[in-house]
């Protein structure tokens, strides 16, 4: 620690420097307050200790001037006279600590050690939340377009408020990236966001997600299990699908909506919750509502803010932005040099329609990535719908055999590795070994 | 200065003020077992005892300065045993007191003592506390800082308790530092 002691008399000066010193730490002594100013601006200190009654400027008013030059600082007063209100003062001012002349040696190296692991804490806690800051960061929402635009102004606008926000959009354009972004720039952001799908759990797993239950509310519940709600305390609730919730976890989400209160299936007590609602989804809600099949009470509860993500189709300025943006990532990710798209390429890219969205365009530069044998994208890597017809002459003759081709090639450039590939591919595990077993491929062995 | 800790071949322990017969005798028959140098003890000499305003205490800055003045041998170190409590101005007491380098260190007897805790009086473990009091101040007189290794004998002993647990040895990294004669000592639980 570099310590700074201010005091008008030379014995404590020299006595408080001389321990400090034994103890390794790094001092400068004043006798003033001015000269501490000048110390502390043309150096860093960790700690000072001031004493209170000294001519001139005093230990409380050299307290303020230093805090003011630098807010790192740890300040201790010293007085020979004990005085409550004057301690109050001191702490009130930002003071780390207070100590009465003559000093128990254990308190004062108790107060150095525990003013150090202060410090440490801070700086790590610092570099922490700039870690995750920089850790936790959703991918940028990239787009050229002025609908792309629209979407990013509105989420930097609406991610200072704690509104509730409805992101609509077709399948595949990015409604969770959405989410991410708006909770990452939002003052919850060192706080939990929990993503529910709405849409993937029957009715009663549902609930028991969402509120909790207490243990033996049914059969299997064990144990008590806190919901989503409580566990993004603080934070943030994502709602997928939410068009997909049946009428009875409506009535709940809108009485949580409300009062801000769960209560456990199977228990009595509502226990309080603190959280932020996004949700989305790709049904058109206000037609759910006019049909009866969703709650319009719970609609504009949800809907506060409306974000609407257009389909990819509709802004074809963003494709090839995300598509290098993809293209770097997982050319990265594969430890593969930077790459890029030739023109057929890029051609081929913005003369599809992308129905599946950013998530179809996403997939289909990845799997150019997996299979492309070198730094350039060919049209001929990406996938046989966008490029409609395979380029490099004509192809093996069969469906079926096209498909066992691709199948292999596929498996080989990603070094048989089933789950890369699959995703490459665009089915499930399982589908990918039945078609393995059904061409009979075989991976081939190692030499050596 | 430091150079001459270093180039010691004995100590001389000085009493400071009254002290029950025999005491520093068996102080520095303690402390020859733990150093390689020869433990003296000198008669009683005049000594310029300045004492805190206001609290029953020695003062151990002008005492040691007193005490330097009369280390004049380069090859000798004083170590100056006091019956009663000492302290600095600014502190509510010390155990022991050193420059770092210096030829000359004082220590009391007053906290090593359980009686002062309101126990029964153990002269063996007054003693043996303060021995470990007089190497610590060593360590300080050899140049040696306090210690972060809260088991080495140059820790920071801030109460009785931490004098008691900090353990009577040096760690390998301030032995490393320590003169030959401080260097090689055995405490005395490790003796067969």
């Amino acid at each position: 620690m570099r310590i700074l002691i201010v005091d008008d008399e030379t014995i404590v000066r020299d006595s408080l420097a001389a321990w400090f010193r034994q103890d390794g730490h790094q001092v400068d002594a004043a006798e003033g307050g001015k000269e501490a100013l000048r110390l502390v601006n043309s150096s860093r200190y960790d700690m000072a200790f001031l004493d209170i009654k000294m001519p001139g400027m005093d230990g409380l008013e050299l307290q303020t001037r230093l805090a003011a030059a630098d807010p790192e600082l740890s300040i201790v007063l010293m007085t020979a006279y004990a005085s409550v209100e004057t301690a109050v003062k001191a702490m009130k001012d930002g003071a780390y600590d207070y100590i009465v002349k003559p000093f128990d040696p254990d308190d004062l190296s108790m107060l150095v050690k525990r003013a150090a692991e202060h410090r440490s804490l801070r700086a790590e806690n610092v570099r922490l939340r700039k870690s995750l800051d920089s850790q936790a960061a959703p991918p940028p929402l990239l787009g050229a377009s002025p609908a792309m635009q629209h979407v990013v102004d509105l989420v930097a606008t609406v991610s200072a408020s704690d509104s509730t926000v409805l992101i609509t959009g077709e399948s595949g354009t990015g409604k969770e990236v959405v989410a991410r972004a708006i909770h990452a720039a939002s003052p919850r952001r060192y706080n939990p966001m929990v993503v529910v799908n709405c849409g993937a759990l029957p009715e009663g797993i549902l609930e028991s997600e969402l509120f909790g239950h207490e243990a033996g509310a049914f059969t299997g519940a064990r144990a008590r299990h806190k919901g989503k709600f409580e566990s993004a305390e603080g934070g943030t609730v994502f709602l997928d699908e939410i068009g997909e919730v049946s009428p009875k976890v409506q009535v709940e989400l809108l009485r949580v909506l409300e009062e801000k209160v769960v209560t456990r299936l199977g228990g009595t007590t509502p226990v309080p919750v603190d959280f932020r609602i996004i949700s989305a989804t790709n049904r058109d809600l206000q037609a759910a509502v006019k049909e009866g099949s969703f709650r319009e009470d719970l609609y504009w509860r949800l809907n506060v803010v409306h974000v609407h993500i257009p389909p990819l189709r509709e802004r074809p300025e963003d494709v090839p932005v995300l598509a290098e943006q993809f293209l770097a990532k997982f050319a990265q990710s594969m430890s593969r040099k930077p790459m890029r798209f030739s023109p057929e390429a890029l051609d081929a890219l913005a003369a599809y329609p992308w129905p599946g969205n950013v998530r179809e365009l996403q997939n289909a530069i990845e799997r150019a990535v997996v299979v492309g044998r070198n730094e350039v994208v060919r049209a001929e890597d990406l996938p046989l719908r966008v490029t409609q017809a395979p380029a490099g002459g004509p192809g093996p003759g069969s469906l079926a055999e096209a498909e066992r081709a691709h199948v292999l090639s596929v498996l080989e450039a990603s070094g048989w590795n089933i789950t890369r590939a699959a995703r490459v591919l665009d089915v499930d595990r399982v589908t990918l070994y039945n078609k393995i077993k059904k061409y009979e491929l075989k991976k081939p062995e190692r030499a050596g | 200065m430091a150079e001459a800790a270093r180039l010691a071949e004995a100590v001389d322990l000085l009493p400071v003020g009254a002290l029950p017969p025999g005491t520093l005798d068996a102080l520095a028959a303690r402390l020859s077992r733990r150093v390689e140098l020869a433990c003296h003890v000198l008669p009683p000499r005049e000594l310029p005892l300045r004492r805190i305003p206001n609290r029953d205490q020695i003062d151990a800055n002008a005492l040691l300065e007193a005490l330097e003045a009369r280390a004049t041998s380069d090859s000798r170190l004083l170590v100056g045993v006091a019956g009663e409590d000492i302290a600095v101005p600014l502190f509510t007491f010390v155990f022991g007191l050193a420059r770092q380098g210096g030829r000359a260190c004082v220590v009391s007897l007053a906290r090593t003592d359980p009686s002062f805790y309101g126990l029964p009086p153990d002269p063996a473990l007054r003693d043996e506390r303060a021995v470990a009091e007089v190497l610590h101040e060593m360590g300080h007189l050899a140049t040696l800082e306090h210690c972060p290794d809260r088991g080495c004998l140059m820790s920071f002993a801030g109460n009785i308790e931490r004098v008691d647990t900090r353990g009577p040895r040096f760690c390998p990294s301030c032995a490393e530092r320590l003169p030959h004669w401080l260097r090689g000592t055995t405490p005395p639980g490790d003796r067969v």
